[in-house]
């Protein structure tokens, strides 16, 4: 067991894109998929309570390995990068509405937003933090938008699932006006 | 877009009474209209006139929706018509009130149409183009309880890194690139048309380029360079519509898979690789 572990540590070490569970069956094809979940627990755990400055993250659809937020400045300094660009609120919402009504038209974004969302779109899109999907079967066939992989990365999300649901939205609203 | 609020159908209706001028050039009040000559026109807006219906565009509107007046009594290009002569005589316009204007227009246009449409069932009481539209406005409180949640996130995940961050010069040609998206080679392909048009050009004489010639142009420059910089090769076209046949040639090549373009990450230009044959998975 410790051996399907040592191999997938390899295997997503080597991996600069998070590491599909569907790859890791392809490497290991006699191993079933409970096995390698159960050794990529193991090996998350393992990683996270060790001193080490790297932890297993599940993102994007898949697992990588990433360093854990206290290493965040001196890896700046490695990179040269003063600090993270971050979306504009106007892009952040626009981006959200892309993501729950996805896919969606830039019509359906300014109705939600009721405000014109044109450049929002096209920084997001020039992000690859959504695409273009195909268009609406619509007078006009407007471009449908959808969120890309990118986007979960980038937030650190596994799948679209990881996204608040309705139930939890209702609750941060009705916090939020109490 | 200020969404108008239409009164509660139970509520005591406080509507304006149809009356009044309806267009400036007209003398007087009507007959049937008492009292009304002080309503100038400058501050009532623009009033519509029919047989039918006498009064305010969003009356109109409003009476459409609660179903009290039949959309297909009421003749939308005469309405359009006299209000563009209106228009045409006004010398100064309030452009809020007549953007208003011309978004109810629009809406009784689109509700009319939908209507007269021939349907092969009846329309179902929730896709009636007469019902107001679905309140967004729940719609907008989530996205931004959603945007706050993101940029939590999106903070957290500022602190910790990925090894892609990480991306030195190439020396192998295969490794770290990505496939471009059609997205790219049009971005691309849009700035080299942009730099194309703004230098003067002197053309003498056309030449016929066909596609097929073109394609086996670049087929042959792929196989003696090896990989070709897609945005380079575009710029080094004689004429826009050589740069033009060259472009589509890419993509013919691209679909046909007989060439990647490839991306490097750092940079933003695309190469255009011959596909190792047979084409297969090389990545």
């Amino acid at each position: 067991m410790d051996h399907l572990k040592n191999i997938l540590e390899a295997l997503i070490f080597i991996s600069v894109e998070p590491l599909t569970l569907d790859k890791m069956k392809e490497v290991l094809d006699d191993v079933s998929e409970e096995d390698i979940l159960q050794a990529l627990f193991r090996l998350g755990t393992e990683m996270e309570e060790s001193p080490r400055a790297i932890r297993l993250v599940q993102t994007g659809g898949g697992w990588v390995f990433m360093t854990k937020s206290a290493f965040d400045a001196p890896v700046r300094k490695l990179l040269q990068i003063e600090r993270r660009k971050k979306l504009s609120p106007a892009a952040l919402e626009a981006l959200s509405a892309v993501a729950y009504h996805q896919p969606v038209t830039q019509t359906d974004i300014m109705a939600i937003r009721g405000v014109d969302s044109t450049h929002s779109l096209h920084t997001l899109l020039e992000n690859k933090l959504i695409k273009i999907s195909g268009r609406k079967d619509a007078p006009g066939r407007p471009l449908l938008y959808k969120t890309t992989e990118k986007f979960l990365a980038y937030f650190g999300l596994n799948s679209l699932e990881d996204l608040p649901r309705e139930e939890e939205l209702k609750k941060i609203l009705e916090e939020g006006n109490t | 877009m200020a969404r108008r609020e239409y009164p509660n159908e139970e509520g005591p209706l406080e509507i304006p009474c149809p009356e009044g001028p309806a267009y400036p050039n007209e003398e007087g009040p009507l007959g049937e209209a008492p009292g009304t000559a002080s309503l100038r026109p400058e501050e009532d807006g623009y009033r519509i006139k029919l047989d039918i219906f006498e009064g305010p565009l969003d009356l109109l509107l409003f009476l459409i929706k609660k179903k009290k007046i039949e959309i297909q009594n009421i003749p939308l290009a005469l309405i359009t018509r006299e209000y563009l002569d209106y228009l045409h005589e006004r010398e100064h316009i309030n452009l809020d009130r007549e953007a208003e204007f011309l978004l109810m227009a629009a809406l009784l246009i689109y509700i009319k149409s939908q209507i007269l449409l021939p349907r092969e069932q009846p329309i179902e009481p929730d896709i009636d183009p007469r019902k107001e539209r679905p309140d967004r406005t729940g719609d907008y409180e989530r996205v931004r309880v959603v945007s706050a949640v993101l940029r939590d996130k999106e903070e957290e995940q500022s602190t910790i890194w990925r090894r892609t961050a990480l991306n030195a010069p190439l020396p192998e040609q295969d490794l770290d690139l990505i496939e471009v998206s059609l997205f790219d080679l049009a971005e691309s392909f849009f700035t080299m048309m942009k730099r194309k048009q703004a230098a003067p050009q002197k053309i003498l004489k056309t030449k016929e380029i066909s596609v097929t010639d073109k394609t086996k142009e670049i087929v042959l420059a792929l196989q003696t360079k090896g990989f070709l910089d897609f945005l380079e090769y575009l710029d080094a076209q004689e004429t826009l519509e050589e740069a033009l046949v060259a472009f589509f040639c890419l993509l013919e090549l691209i679909m046909a898979r007989r060439v990647r373009a490839i991306q490097e990450q750092l940079f933003n230009t695309i190469k255009v690789w011959l596909r190792k044959e047979p084409a297969g998975e090389d990545a």
